[in-house]
């Protein structure tokens, strides 16, 4: 599970769908694997837009890495070079670091969904379906 | 025409084996590039596929069509979530965005995130829809790809009626139906909610006559 997908995942019991507790999920036990892809920093920057940024920076602080700014770095330019450090970054945060094990829980109501092999599971128990 | 995937070393006892219904919506998505490449241009789109069995159309519409989105593949089916992943890797060892989660539809996305939505639902008509296996060396994992209910429809319209739910703003659901599914009738239906309706594509497959429906929120009139 690459790490860009913990903004896109929430908790899958009803009741959670509308909590703003339940996003993100909260990350813990994982062990990271950092593999390599293409990097694409127009790309990224772009992609940035569609990020909700404190996911982001709550999800990082949950494997470790305190070191994100607080806010969303705005109107980075691939051009620029001090843009490039952070889009790179960036880049190896989202699109190369992948979760391959570990554990999520919902804020709101507690449930447990485990990650193995690099896939989460979302499936629920009959009695939450 | 654009390349298809290769698939291969598939274990065609557990995970769905591409068919016709696959090919149909290779082929509907080459026809639709320029539609969805306009229609998303100026933003990165959430690419998800429900049921992505192999992962044949996920990776298709990954190298060919929306080269630049984020994709997430759900099934149920844990040898489905593994063989998503081998297909993407198979076919771009460098490039894949492709993300595999085992998952009952779309239901630990966030709400009105998925920008296009892609759905080969199990269709074939069945007097019930098959229990989700408790372990995963059972054998009737693969029931769950295919059989679909009372008029084949029970997930399709779980689905359906999830969609406001699902859907981005501008977000298009392309479902693929067989003759037996009534598609004219569930579209009548979902118009009536407010939904734009269009058949994309249409082709005699076998004994089957199969179809794709793309579904966008009707604009205000």
């Amino acid at each position: 599970m690459k790490f860009l997908t913990t903004n896109f995942v929430t908790c899958a019991v009803k009741g959670c769908l509308s909590s703003l507790e339940a996003f993100p999920l909260k990350y813990e036990d994982c062990q990271l694997v950092q593999e390599e892809t293409e990097y694409k920093p127009e790309f990224i920057s772009h992609m940035l837009e569609r990020l909700e940024w404190n996911a982001i920076v709550q999800v990082a602080k949950d494997l470790g890495n305190d070191s994100l700014p607080a806010t969303k770095p705005e109107g980075l330019d691939p051009i620029m070079e001090d843009s490039q450090a952070v889009l790179k970054d960036l880049h190896t945060l989202l699109m190369e670091t992948q979760i391959v094990e570990g554990k999520m829980s919902c804020r709101n109501c507690g449930h447990v969904y485990h990650i193995k092999n690099s896939i989460p599971n979302f499936l629920l128990p009959p009695h939450l379906c | 025409m654009l390349a298809t995937p290769v698939v291969k070393d598939l274990n065609y006892d557990k995970v769905y084996e591409p068919a016709e219904d696959s090919f149909l919506l290779l082929d509907c998505f080459e026809e639709q590039s320029l539609y969805l490449k306009s229609r998303f241009s100026s933003n990165v789109p959430v690419v998800v596929e429900i049921g992505s069995g192999s992962g044949i159309v996920t990776t298709f519409l990954h190298q060919h069509i929306l080269p630049e989105s984020v994709y997430i593949a759900t099934d149920v089916n844990p040898h489905a979530c593994e063989t998503v992943l081998k297909t993407a890797k198979d076919n771009s060892a460098t490039n894949y965005l492709v993300d595999s989660c085992q998952m009952d539809l779309t239901t630990a996305v966030r709400k009105q995130e998925v920008d296009v939505l892609v759905f080969n639902p199990p269709y074939v008509p069945a007097e019930e829809v098959p229990k989700v296996p408790e372990t995963s060396e059972d054998s009737t994992w693969l029931d769950l790809a295919l059989l679909g209910g009372p008029d084949g429809m029970i997930i399709t319209w779980k689905v359906l009626h999830s969609l406001d739910t699902i859907l981005s703003p501008k977000g298009a659901a392309y479902i693929l139906f067989c003759a037996r599914n009534k598609p004219d009738e569930v579209a009548e239906k979902m118009r009536a909610l407010g939904w734009d309706c269009e058949v994309v594509i249409h082709r005699k497959a076998g004994w089957e006559v199969l179809s794709v429906i793309r579904f966008t929120r009707a604009e205000a009139k």
